[in-house]
């Protein structure tokens, strides 16, 4: 890193901030559309917000879609889905870890095609599945395919070997069970990693579509992202993008609240996820 | 400087297996329920992510490959009929229905996955080299590059859709009032896909810039020292240290970005759905697309087939390379 002193370090500043306004720039229109009376287009009045600034496309278009569900919905997907991964990478991650067991190479291997098989592409079966399984149109469709995850067992498999051995039998000869040394020594040091994965896994789950939307009928299991396109659909033959930019960004918010507050975290979680 | 960010490679050679105190010998003067359940453990912890993965990978993929065999008749209460590679036979047929559609969707997304990478590889290493400077104001610039990457696709196609609509959108107004023509971003056939392919380039960059962070972070800043030292500066500097060094972040955003394109897909809903006449469709989106046409289920199954072997074929070179990259790296 080297200090910004000179004048081609001023130019470096100058192109950086002009590269993010760029990328910006949807953002910001979205924004000031959303707060623009729905009939004037961006070419009359003030560039920025038209004649006056009004809140009229948040109200129209939260009445589009029940949003209050959308968001319980949305949340307990993501909710659902961390809380079950948990359970399940942390088992599965010491196990690979730290125990011995005959045919530990080639379960793991087994568990490592879910990497390379992505479930996205497994679309139709999954779904066919799930109406097998008498689970359609029900928020249990839209969690369990994601309960399992292979990158998650292979982040704490990582994480739980870094741990020294010492600490795993010094915990054992005081008499500790296995679930003892697994609350006080395995997972507080994970810690970091587990969080790393609860900000992959929220973000790619808020933020999920084709899935929810194929396997849920009933507006009131389904989360933002669905709700989003019907205002989509809505709004969007009438040009009425006022309201579908509102719309946008209360579904969008959440997320980039979190991020705006726990930059460096979530930078630190994205690189160290390589495959979601 | 202690790297900040770091990306581990996913398959990392391991140290040889230690013992552990739970496969200790003392195991043999207990009771045979005890030693069953010390046997069983290991099994019990993983079966549940096993049984998971079975459920929603292996089953799904291996069923995906015998329905992909299979035609529905038209009368649906009939039994699926046996046609062997037919179905793979008309996917590749251009003068049959289904052909027709899937060749073009299958050039369609390898323009958007060659295209997207071809941009957003060098833009992220450009952004993160901007932003790998000490500078005022870095975590707002750092945020305007990123935040795409943490929207919903279909949260970003929704602000483009606007961006690009014929009439009001944002781009003709701009176009309009410089004198040009407005163009019809995702109405024009000729330009739907590379409009799609735009938002996704948009979309990425930040994601895959945090990967070149992580690395130019890792580079010793001993390295550019002794170049200064020699009299090395600018390009000469990034040329002989920086890009080198990076080869392996490279290498790895570039399958990771290509893998990737294949399944981004969700966008399509807001930004056209394919249209006009699936000059824009994805392959992922046409099997979705498909889905609810049950007479084509044989279709939707030998699609699904073949998207997985093409993700399988770029994980498994992902793979050799990377350990090929390792190796050079260690030697």
């Amino acid at each position: 890193m080297r200090n910004m002193s000179d004048t081609a370090g001023r130019g470096m500043w100058l192109l950086t901030g002009a590269a993010a306004i760029i990328w910006m720039l949807p953002l910001i229109f979205a924004v000031l559309v959303s707060f623009r009376p729905q009939a004037e287009p961006v070419s009359i009045g003030n560039i920025f917000f038209g004649s006056r600034i009004t809140l009229d496309n948040y109200a129209a278009a939260w009445n589009i879609a029940p949003w209050g569900w959308h968001y319980v919905n949305s949340i307990l997907f993501v909710v659902g889905v961390l809380t079950v991964q948990i359970v399940t990478v942390t088992m599965a991650g010491y196990a690979f870890a730290r125990l011995r067991f005959a045919g530990r190479g080639l379960l793991l291997v087994l568990i490592l095609l879910q990497l390379m098989i992505p479930t996205a592409a497994l679309l139709a079966q999954n779904f066919a599945t799930i109406r097998t399984l008498g689970l359609y149109d029900t928020r249990w469709a839209l969690m369990m395919p994601y309960w399992g995850s292979a990158f998650g067992v292979l982040l704490m498999r990582q994480t739980f070997r870094g741990v020294p051995l010492e600490f795993e039998e010094a915990a054992r000869i005081d008499g500790a069970s296995w679930w003892q040394i697994m609350r006080s020594v395995y997972i507080p040091l994970a810690f970091p990693a587990y969080i790393a994965f609860a900000l992959v896994s929220i973000s790619s789950h808020w933020n999920e579509f084709l899935w929810p939307f194929i396997v849920t009928r009933t507006e009131e299991v389904r989360p933002l992202t669905v709700g989003l396109n019907k205002l989509y659909s809505t709004t969007e033959l009438g040009a009425l993008y006022g309201q579908l930019m509102a719309g946008t960004l209360m579904v969008i918010a959440p997320l980039v609240v979190l991020f705006m507050l726990f930059q460096r975290r979530f930078l630190e979680s994205f690189a160290s996820s390589g495959l979601k | 400087m202690k790297p900040a960010l770091r990306h581990p490679p996913l398959f990392k050679k391991e140290p040889p297996m230690q013992d552990t105190a739970l496969t200790a010998s003392k195991a043999v003067s207990l009771p045979w329920s005890r030693r069953l359940l010390r046997i069983a453990f290991p099994y019990l912890l993983i079966a549940p992510t096993l049984i998971l993965v079975f459920i929603f990978t292996l089953y799904p993929a291996a069923n995906a490959v015998i329905d992909s065999l299979y035609s529905i008749p038209r009368n649906a209460r009939e039994a699926p009929v046996f046609v062997g590679l037919g179905n793979y036979a008309d996917l590749f047929n251009p003068d049959h229905f289904i052909g027709a559609t899937f060749t073009m969707v299958v050039g369609n997304t390898l323009f958007f996955a060659i295209t997207s990478v071809l941009f957003s590889v060098p833009m992220s290493l450009g952004f993160a080299l901007l932003l790998n400077q000490r500078m005022p104001l870095l975590g707002v610039w750092r945020f305007g590059i990123f935040y795409p990457a943490l929207l919903p696709l279909i949260g970003a196609a929704s602000i483009w859709a606007f961006l690009f609509s014929d009439t009001v959108g944002l781009i003709n107004t701009v176009l309009r009032s410089l004198g040009g023509t407005p163009v019809n971003w995702l109405g024009d056939p000729n330009l739907v896909l590379i409009s799609v392919t735009l938002v996704n380039i948009w979309k990425q960059a930040g994601y895959y810039m945090i990967f070149y962070l992580a690395g130019l972070q890792n580079i010793p800043r001993e390295l550019y020292e002794a170049a200064a030292l020699d009299g090395a500066h600018g390009w000469g500097m990034f040329s002989s240290i920086t890009l080198p060094l990076l080869r392996r972040t490279t290498l790895f955003v570039l399958v990771v970005n290509f893998i990737f394109a294949f399944q981004t897909v969700e966008q399509l809903q807001a930004l056209g759905q394919g249209n006009p006449g699936d000059r824009g469709t994805l392959l992922l989106y046409l099997i979705f697309k498909t889905i609810p046409e049950r007479r084509n289920w044989g279709y939707v199954n030998a699609m699904t087939v073949i998207l997985v072997l093409l993700l399988l074929s770029f994980t498994v070179a992902n793979f050799f390379l990377f350990e090929r990259g390792r190796e050079d790296a260690d030697a």
